[in-house]
């Protein structure tokens, strides 16, 4: 079931920032590695700015989701839905985790885009138009 | 006794039940009489063969505390003597034929979540501490009712005819010698004797000509208005005059339809914890406008054990156009007989169990605490038709009801006009006084009494307009009913009791599979991280609980509902973070945007 004509801009409009929440996290992880001297590291003792680049690579899975979210919102797919709460939901705990050893300084960002694409998602017009094949009688969700 | 048999039920039971109703009195026979006082153990009164129903009432008193119990299984049949050892083959032959007859279906733990069969697992081993029946009761119970039935086979219910509130009750006892729920059939409970009840609710017109209205089928905890159905609803099957009751397989409890029965018991939160929720649930919702998942389904409360009763009705099926027909009922008269109003104590074994599950019931007209039952005192209020006039009496209720409304509302007009006087007086007054500074305390004094009086006859006014309303709406619900259209036949059920769809019992091989082993899985995963990965005992404690939350929301078709929960989590611990973090930037922020905002309304009122 997809999405009714009256919410496509409301999808489209998801599907805009989770884009921008890519390219926000390609930019970031770029900008992290260009940082670091790669050359000058010591592999015996390595740096904490290094590590905190390369731990960047766990973004990598969630940032994909992401744009697979994306592309699905831009295309209207139910699943896009599912998706980017699973995309945000995995960035958000790459961050707790990321806080919890390094506090690298680019997590908070992340965090507060994360937090509000969550409460986005889950305000209840956005969910309204994703619950719409459980409103016409099939009760499971997935 | 001639309504009686007119509209007795039809009972179509499921396939592996193996008792059905029958007469007290062979029960009692074969029963002895037992009484358990406080804190001594319990003693036979009178041994097995010697009881009658006349017996039965005729107990001494005795001291506070004290139960008299029956008990219709015989310890010797349990013992390790020939009689054991032939009801141990005949347990087992029982259990072959059993489970080839009763096939469960898809689970109960398949259709309920995590927490639930959690719970389900400490129910089940509380069982083992708490008093229960003897596991070997059933099959004793059965080998003694075959007994019975070899004497004398028969199906007979107790009939009992009252008058209440313009009703005519006719109420249909089912006595049952044996609740096999658990052992049988993966329920709650087993214990000695069950008392099942049917209530149909006849109206009866100026002619004296009766007609069936309501129906009201016992069934666990269901009372009141979701208890009961409208003779004409759908969903009351009927064979001639005759309502068709599905009965739970084991339990005994009575349905409207066929198929099998969630029964989960709901464990409500803590009071205090209950407030919190609702305050936190509520703000989400209206002040943060986010979705809840609840509000589509009206679910509520977080966990409960579930239970199914099997009521498919493809068993032995009794009554008319059934197996086996009704023998003459047992009539319960008007004072009623001794054996019902003199014997207080239970129909079956007092296992002294705690949740008194496996306690056996009182007689019709008692509680387990010997107090007088509602079902038996007020069948009326016990089916919530109290509140309803038997057709005959409805137009006659209406009319009553408005000349009450009208009389109030002329009431109330007198009253509003003597209090708007009164206040125009006082207005004036205060009129009079205004500007006159050495009247200042008579003034505000004045002021005060004329916003009290305006506030009351506001309040006069709103509910002489609620008033009008009501008497208009019983105008036309007078003229509805007089054009012969009725209430919808569901409007007073809230909480239907349904069986489940075949949606619901759609459930894979691995799907049930995984409900089975998921708990001990869990548990045994925490095992194995507590003792060989202490080092990263959060973070794999974590990745267990997440992992194991994960794959069973796939199975319950729940992703959706697990991510956006996990989500508002992460959210909620990460706003927290970032408050803790960035405090102080984030007072200037605020402080900056709120100063930009009245900037910007100030702005925007200079160019207006």
């Amino acid at each position: 079931m997809e999405p009714g004509k009256t919410s496509y801009r409301a999808v489209r409009a998801i599907g805009v920032l989770l884009i921008l929440q890519v390219i926000g996290l390609v930019v970031l992880g770029g900008y992290e590695f260009l940082q670091v001297d790669w050359r000058g590291i010591e592999l015996r003792g390595l740096q904490h700015r290094s590590v905190e680049a390369a731990v960047f690579a766990l973004f990598i899975p969630s940032a994909v989701l992401t744009l697979l979210a994306a592309l699905s919102f831009l295309l209207l797919h139910r699943r896009g839905w599912l998706l980017a709460a699973a995309a945000q939901g995995l960035s958000l705990a790459v961050c707790l985790w990321l806080y919890a050893l390094f506090q690298p300084g680019y997590v908070y960002p992340v965090m507060v885009y994360c937090v509000l694409m969550i409460l986005y998602l889950n305000t209840r017009d956005v969910r309204m138009v994703f619950q719409s094949r459980k409103r016409h009688g099939v009760p499971r969700e997935n | 006794m001639a309504l009686l048999r007119r509209f007795e039920p039809v009972i179509r039971s499921t396939i592996g039940d193996k008792f059905y109703p029958m007469d007290v009195e062979p029960y009692v026979r074969a029963c002895s009489l037992w009484v358990q006082r406080p804190g001594e153990q319990a003693v036979c009164v009178v041994r097995g063969g010697k009881l009658s129903l006349d017996r039965l009432a005729q107990q001494p008193r005795d001291e506070a505390g004290a139960v008299h119990f029956l008990k219709f299984t015989d310890e010797d049949d349990l013992g390790p003597n020939a009689r054991g050892r032939r009801l141990f083959r005949r347990r087992a032959i029982d259990r072959i034929q059993a489970r080839q007859a009763f096939k469960a279906g898809r689970g109960r733990l398949a259709r309920v979540g995590y927490f639930s069969r959690f719970v389900d697992a400490l129910y089940s081993i509380a069982l083992l501490a708490r008093g229960r029946v003897p596991g070997e009761s059933a099959a004793a119970a059965s080998v003694a009712y075959e007994r019975i039935m070899a004497e004398n086979e028969h199906y007979r219910y107790h009939g009992r005819v009252v008058r209440q509130d313009g009703w005519i009750v006719l109420q249909y006892w089912l006595f049952y010698p044996f609740n096999d729920w658990r052992s049988g059939f993966f329920g709650a409970n087993d214990h000695e004797a069950d008392w099942e009840k049917v209530f149909v609710y006849l109206s009866e017109s100026e002619e004296g000509e009766v007609k069936p209205e309501w129906a009201g089928y016992a069934a666990h905890n269901y009372t009141g208005d979701n208890l009961r159905r409208r003779w004409d609803d759908p969903e009351v099957d009927k064979v001639g005059e005759h309502p068709v009751i599905y009965v739970g397989a084991g339990s005994h409890a009575s349905y409207y339809a066929a198929g099998e029965y969630l029964t989960e018991l709901p464990l409500p939160l803590p009071r205090p914890l209950a407030r919190v929720t609702y305050a936190v649930r509520s703000f989400w919702k209206t002040r943060l406008g986010q979705y809840m998942e609840d509000e589509e389904s009206g679910e509520s409360g977080y966990f409960s054990i579930p239970f199914v009763d099997y009521a498919r009705g493809d068993g032995l099926s009794v009554g008319e156009g059934g197996d086996k027909t009704w023998d003459e009922p047992r009539l319960i008269t008007d004072p009623p007989p001794e054996w019902v109003s003199g014997y207080r104590g239970l129909w079956g074994l007092y296992a002294r169990d705690p949740f008194e599950g496996e306690d056996a019931p009182a007689g019709p007209m008692y509680n387990r605490d010997k107090s007088v039952s509602r079902a038996w005192y007020d069948p009326v209020g016990w089916a919530g038709l109290d509140k309803v006039p038997p057709p005959p009496e409805t137009l006659q209720a209406i009319l009553e009801q408005q000349a009450d409304i009208t009389s109030r509302c002329h009431a109330l007009r007198v009253e509003i006009d003597v209090k708007s006087r009164q206040l125009k007086k006082l207005g004036t007054e205060l009129a009079a006084m205004r500007d006159r500074s050495h009247l200042d305390a008579p003034y505000g004094e004045a002021s005060r009494r004329v916003s009290q009086l305006s506030g009351e006859i506001d309040r006069l006014r709103s509910r002489l307009a609620a008033d009008e309303a009501v008497s208009e709406s019983l105008e036309e619900y007078a003229r509805r009913l007089k054009g012969g259209e009725r209430d919808p036949a569901r409007a007073h059920i809230s909480r239907a009791h349904r069986p489940a769809s075949e949606d619901e019992l759609k459930f894979s091989r691995v799907a049930e599979a995984w409900a089975a082993v998921s708990v001990s899985l869990m548990l045994i995963s925490f095992v194995g991280i507590v003792m060989f990965q202490r080092e990263h005992l959060i973070s794999m404690l974590v990745f267990s609980i997440a992992f194991f939350t994960f794959v069973e929301a796939g199975f319950r078709g729940r992703l959706i509902h697990v991510i956006s929960s996990a989500n508002v989590g992460l959210a909620v611990v990460a706003t927290l973070i970032i408050v803790y973090e960035f405090f102080w930037q984030l007072v200037i922020a605020a402080v900056l945007v709120v100063g930009l905002y009245v900037l910007w309304d100030n702005l925007r009122e200079i160019r207006r």
